[in-house]
């Protein structure tokens, strides 16, 4: 057991491990079995709120200890150098989620307008075409990250066959969904915080202007 | 829609090459000279001809007309286009004192999403690109546009693998470094050099944005828009005119303000290269433009004129002028700028009345009286945010995910208030009514989010402070304390503290002007359901004819309640009179003010319908143990179906007498004030035409009484609710008895299908829904099949036993637009809704008189 201010799961308990930081990283479970849950709550990990499992705090701090990178690591470079290319993108999807939501006037998309629904799906390839090297190299030095673009990819096929929720939805795993995880496991790894996050963005995205 | 509306439609066949190169080469405001149209212009060739037309300044260009557009890809047909525009714009490529770079850009027949990105600065090389940056002063935005043309190019022309153009955009994030790098790499494995030579350059450009047009997620987006997938695109060259960035920009503009309606251009400007995605926070307002924005306005009322609706332009700045880029209609306009547009158009006699009314949809009309927070200047403005989601809600403040859940499992209305939002907020946020944060934009996670929920969501609330170990949240100074009620509008981003109504907005002017209008088309009236003086005066702001529907309900309930129950339960007659006189009384004051409130319009008084347990006291709290027995005999296994309405009157004697004559005592005295209200009493849920024959014969005893003490004979019409199939079977009979009938479509639904309402929305009906068994909720929408019918049928033998007695429809189905329609194709005389559908139902009546007219409108009186 670590001393730390944190009492992490064993770390010979592999499983204890990945299910907390997955949770974290989800926000909640919901219409999972009891035997997935039980070990996290016994654990004091998880708290069960009728049908929903969230993370304790004490969970989110095992989680962020478990992702953490070591810190001046030339892994932690390579995440970051990768993290910089993902901001200006994270930018845009976020803009292509309100464009699908919200036509420019403010007023709520009803998606009678295929001609405007088209160009947001444009965006939405261009953001995909753009994030698809960044993950390429993310993958080769954060493990497990390649399932992210798998993830992405199947919200996009959904949503391409015609079920809309499968881009902007919270209530499935849909393509800002899976963003929102990613963007969230990024920051764990790096130890960012959100203010830090978005001033970071902010600043990437402002950069060009003569 | 653009400038000239076409459909897409077969392409015209190419037509040959002809001797000379350039021939097909069609300047801006020549195409319908040649006979050319949008088909062959595309959007933006037939919007610039009409531009031309119109005297209105354009940017110099030409079209390559889809048919002949792949010719641009030869070297002799690029030549003679950068010849063109040399001479169009009087500039020449490469001239250091007056710079010229050339724009190509794709156009379908109509407006569609998909095209290919512009591709600018065409005819840069790297000797010359110094003296632009010096003529320019910055190079920044140069060199972006530049890379991004070159790795169009460079992957769609001359076949450089993605992937190396990739790693070059991710390792070299600085412009200039980006050209140097992806001129070498297509020097590398390109399968040519990216040429400096302005017309060499221009036959790729072609090249790459035809290539892209056919790329397999080109012909995606045209599956996905249903457009044909050889669907042809005409080419322009446009003059890109270089200048110094402090006089020359790009900007786009709106002839309306998207507030307010009214005509005022709106829009912003870039100082410098114009780029796709301009960098943010740099665009400056219009009256910045130092040669002023007259022009603008010109063109933009010019245009709005021309094309009846509100407009969009782009437009260049070069040397302080004004020249346009592109125009077209906007194609989802804000709101009120079309309702603004329809009435000023039709005050000027450019559009008719009729045609006004039918710009505006119903949808439209309820999305303008969004429910908003009702304020009376003594709120508490505790912080103003970002709008993120709009709507408005009240609810108790929760700093957690866990604490919402909480709360909202007991039915409590919580807030969720973050300083900013990670994935463990979204399970709150999901049992929230609404989410305010103190970080993030209306694109933040956290908005996107509350948007996918439809909750209301106010953003990046700036000097919110949460401390979770407090349990408080800190406005600056002001702390409010979790559990603490706040309200906030999700449109104007504002946040009170304490509880506010929500309540639906009024209606802007121009609307109110349009729904007269439409008041004028419609057969159908419009009436309210409304309990109270207040919401009727509500009802009648928003444009009710009347009352449709007035429950008496709550005049037994709050601190009436204890003398209708001593009526039901009382031991001896002498107790329950007494408590049938109090009662009386009470109601006679509610009763005034109503009919006071009502004026000289119709009004139908609904006599008492609640189920009688909804009257008896909980078990163990009656007084006394005689008074429990006597409840504990009338509670009822299934109420809703027992002891109500017509049924309690028949048992329970002296109620109903007891109401008409409060009633009838009302109308006398306000009739002694010159108020005349149209009396309407309805008796409820009858399925006899024995019970309507006696409960009649209540009120017409009331009447006589009345006359007989105050001298007044009160004029008023008996009827009665059609809410029992067996009511609707009986029609006929009933009608015998009856002078209107008002269909309660609420409960006509519930005992047609045999659905218990709350039971089957949790449970059976979206799952219907899903199955395609229903379309919508018949609670929503009326089912036309089952329960249309029975009320078409008793339409047609109420009025073979009773010509011209009135009908009208009281259910909530009364404000859907779609069972509206329905009830006008019956020839009902009126549907009664809630106060916040009257607007929506006024015009939704209109929408359906005007797409069926009828030739014999006498057939019914309203």
């Amino acid at each position: 057991m670590q001393s730390a201010a944190v009492d992490l799961p064993d770390a010979s308990d592999e499983p204890l491990a990945e299910a907390v930081v997955d949770l974290v990283l989800r926000g909640m479970w919901r219409g999972r079995p009891e035997s997935e849950h039980r070990p996290l709550v016994d654990a004091g990990l998880a708290m069960v709120k009728g049908p929903v499992v969230l993370p304790t705090e004490r969970a989110k701090a095992a989680a962020a200890q478990i992702l953490r990178v070591p810190a001046g690591s030339e892994q932690e470079e390579r995440i970051t150098a990768a993290y910089e290319a993902f901001l200006p993108v994270n930018r845009r999807i976020r803009d292509v989620c309100t464009a699908w939501q919200c036509r420019p006037d403010g007023t709520a998309n009803d998606h009678s307008d295929d001609v405007y629904d088209a160009g947001v799906r444009e965006s939405l390839e261009d953001v995909h075409e753009s994030i698809q090297p960044v993950l390429r190299r993310l993958d080769r030095v954060l493990a497990g990250s390649g399932q992210y673009l798998t993830a992405l990819e199947a919200a996009l096929d959904r949503f391409d066959d015609g079920a809309l929720e499968w881009l902007a939805s919270p209530l499935c795993d849909s393509y800002h969904t899976v963003w929102m995880r990613l963007h969230q496991e990024l920051l764990l790894v790096l130890g960012i915080s959100r203010a830090e996050d978005e001033a970071r963005e902010e600043e990437l995205v402002t950069r060009s202007r003569g | 829609m653009s400038v000239t509306a076409h459909g897409a439609g077969p392409l015209v066949p190419a037509e040959a090459p002809s001797g000379t190169p350039g021939r097909s080469l069609v300047p801006y405001g020549q195409g319908r000279i040649r006979g050319l149209d949008a088909d062959e212009l595309g959007v933006h060739g037939a919007a610039m001809d009409r531009l031309v037309a119109l005297g209105l300044p354009v940017v110099p260009g030409l079209t390559m007309p889809a048919g002949t557009a792949a010719s641009l890809c030869e070297r002799d047909v690029a030549e003679a286009a950068v010849a063109l525009v040399e001479q169009l714009s009087g500039r020449r490529i490469g001239d250091p004192a007056r710079p010229l770079l050339l724009r190509l850009s794709a156009s379908a027949p109509t407006e569609i999403a998909g095209l290919p990105p512009d591709l600018a600065c065409l005819g840069i090389a790297p000797a010359r690109a110094d003296d632009l940056c010096a003529v320019i002063g910055g190079e920044d935005a140069l060199y972006e546009v530049w890379a991004s043309t070159v790795r169009m190019v460079a992957e769609y022309a001359l076949d450089v693998p993605v992937a190396v153009l990739d790693d070059a955009f991710l390792d070299t994030p600085g412009p200039r470094a980006r050209v140097e790098v992806l001129l070498s790499l297509v020097a590398e494995h390109g399968s040519g050099p990216f040429p400096d030579d302005p017309a060499q350059q221009l036959a790729l450009a072609a090249r790459a944005l035809l290539g892209r047009w056919a790329s397999p997620r080109a012909r995606r987006s045209r599956r996905a828009q249903r457009l044909p997938a050889e669907l042809a695109v005409a080419l322009h060259v446009q003059a890109l005119r270089i200048g110094p960035a402090d006089h020359s920009g790009y900007g786009t503009a709106v002839s309306r303000d998207p507030e307010t309606g009214r005509l005022s251009p709106q829009g912003s400007f870039f100082r410098g290269v114009r780029r796709s995605a301009p960098p943010p926070h740099t665009g400056e307002p219009l009256d910045r433009l130092a040669g002023g924005t007259a022009l603008l306005e010109h063109s933009l009322l010019t245009l709005e004129r021309h094309l009846r609706a509100p407009v969009s332009v782009d437009f260049e700045v070069r040397d302080d002028e004004i020249s346009l880029l592109a125009a077209s209609a906007q194609l989802r306009p804000p709101l009120r700028a079309s309702v603004c547009l329809a009435a000023d158009l039709a005050r000027d006699g450019a559009l008719g009345r009729e045609e006004a009314v039918r710009r505006i949809t119903p949808a439209q009309v309820q999305e303008l009286l969004h429910p908003q927070l009702r304020l009376t200047g003594g709120e508490e403005l505790l912080v103003r945010g970002l709008p993120a989601s709009p709507g408005a809600a009240t609810g108790a403040v929760v700093l957690s995910s866990e604490r919402a859940l909480e709360l909202a499992a007991d039915g409590t209305r919580v807030v969720l208030v973050a300083a900013e939002t990670t994935p463990a907020d979204v399970p709150g946020m999901l049992a929230s009514a609404a989410v305010l944060t103190g970080s993030g934009g209306i694109a933040s996670h956290a908005a996107v989010v509350a948007r996918g929920a439809g909750k209301p969501a106010v953003c990046g609330a700036e000097g919110l402070r949460v401390d979770p170990a407090a349990g408080t949240v800190r406005f600056g100074e002001r702390v409010v304390r979790e559990g603490d009620p706040v309200s906030l509008d999700g449109r104007t981003g504002a946040v009170y503290a304490g509880t506010l109504s929500v309540s639906v907005a009024g209606p802007p002017p121009e609307l109110s002007t349009l729904l007269e209008w439409a008041d004028g088309v419609r057969r159908l009236g419009v009436r309210v359901n409304a309990d109270t003086a207040a919401e009727v005066e509500t009802a009648l702001a928003l444009g009710a004819e009347g009352v449709g529907l007035c429950r008496t309900e709550h005049q037994f309930l709050g601190d009436r309640l204890p003398l209708i129950r001593r009526v039901l339960l009382a031991a001896d007659p002498t107790t329950r009179d007494e408590a049938l006189v109090a009662l009386e009384r009470a109601q006679h004051e509610d009763f005034t003010a109503l009919l006071t409130a009502v004026g000289n319009r119709p009004v139908t008084v609904r006599l008492l319908d609640a189920p009688l347990h909804e009257f008896l006291p909980a078990p163990g709290q009656a007084l006394d143990a005689a008074e429990e027995q006597r409840a504990a005999a009338l509670r009822e296994a299934n109420p809703m179906l027992g002891l109500r309405g017509v049924r309690l009157a028949l048992l329970h004697e002296r109620l109903y007498p007891a109401q008409a004559e409060a009633l009838f005592t009302a109308w006398a005295d306000v009739a002694a004030t010159g108020i005349r209200p149209e009396l309407e009493v309805m008796i409820p849920l009858v399925s006899l035409p024995e019970e309507l024959a006696a409960a009649a014969g209540y009120v017409r005893g009331a009447a006589d009484a009345v006359a007989a003490r105050t001298g007044v004979a009160v004029p008023y019409r008996l009827g009665t609710m059609i809410e029992t199939p067996r009511a609707a079977l009986l029609a006929g009979e009933l009608a015998e008895h009856a002078e209107f009938f008002s269909f309660g479509t609420n409960d006509l639904t519930q005992l047609t299908y045999g659905f218990s309402r709350d039971d089957v929305e949790r449970q059976v009906l979206a799952s219907y829904q899903e199955r395609g068994f229903l379309t919508a909720s018949p609670f929503v929408r009326l089912d036309p099949h089952g329960v249309g019918a029975l009320v078409a049928l008793a339409a047609e033998r109420a009025r073979s036993a009773r010509p011209g007695i009135k009908l009208g429809v009281c259910g909530e189905h009364g404000g859907d637009p779609e069972s509206i329609a329905f009830c006008d194709a019956l020839g009902l005389d009126y549907v009664s809704c809630s106060a916040h559908r009257v607007p929506v139902a006024r015009m939704a009546a209109a929408h359906h008189a005007l797409r069926e007219p009828r030739d014999d409108d006498s057939g019914s009186a309203r």
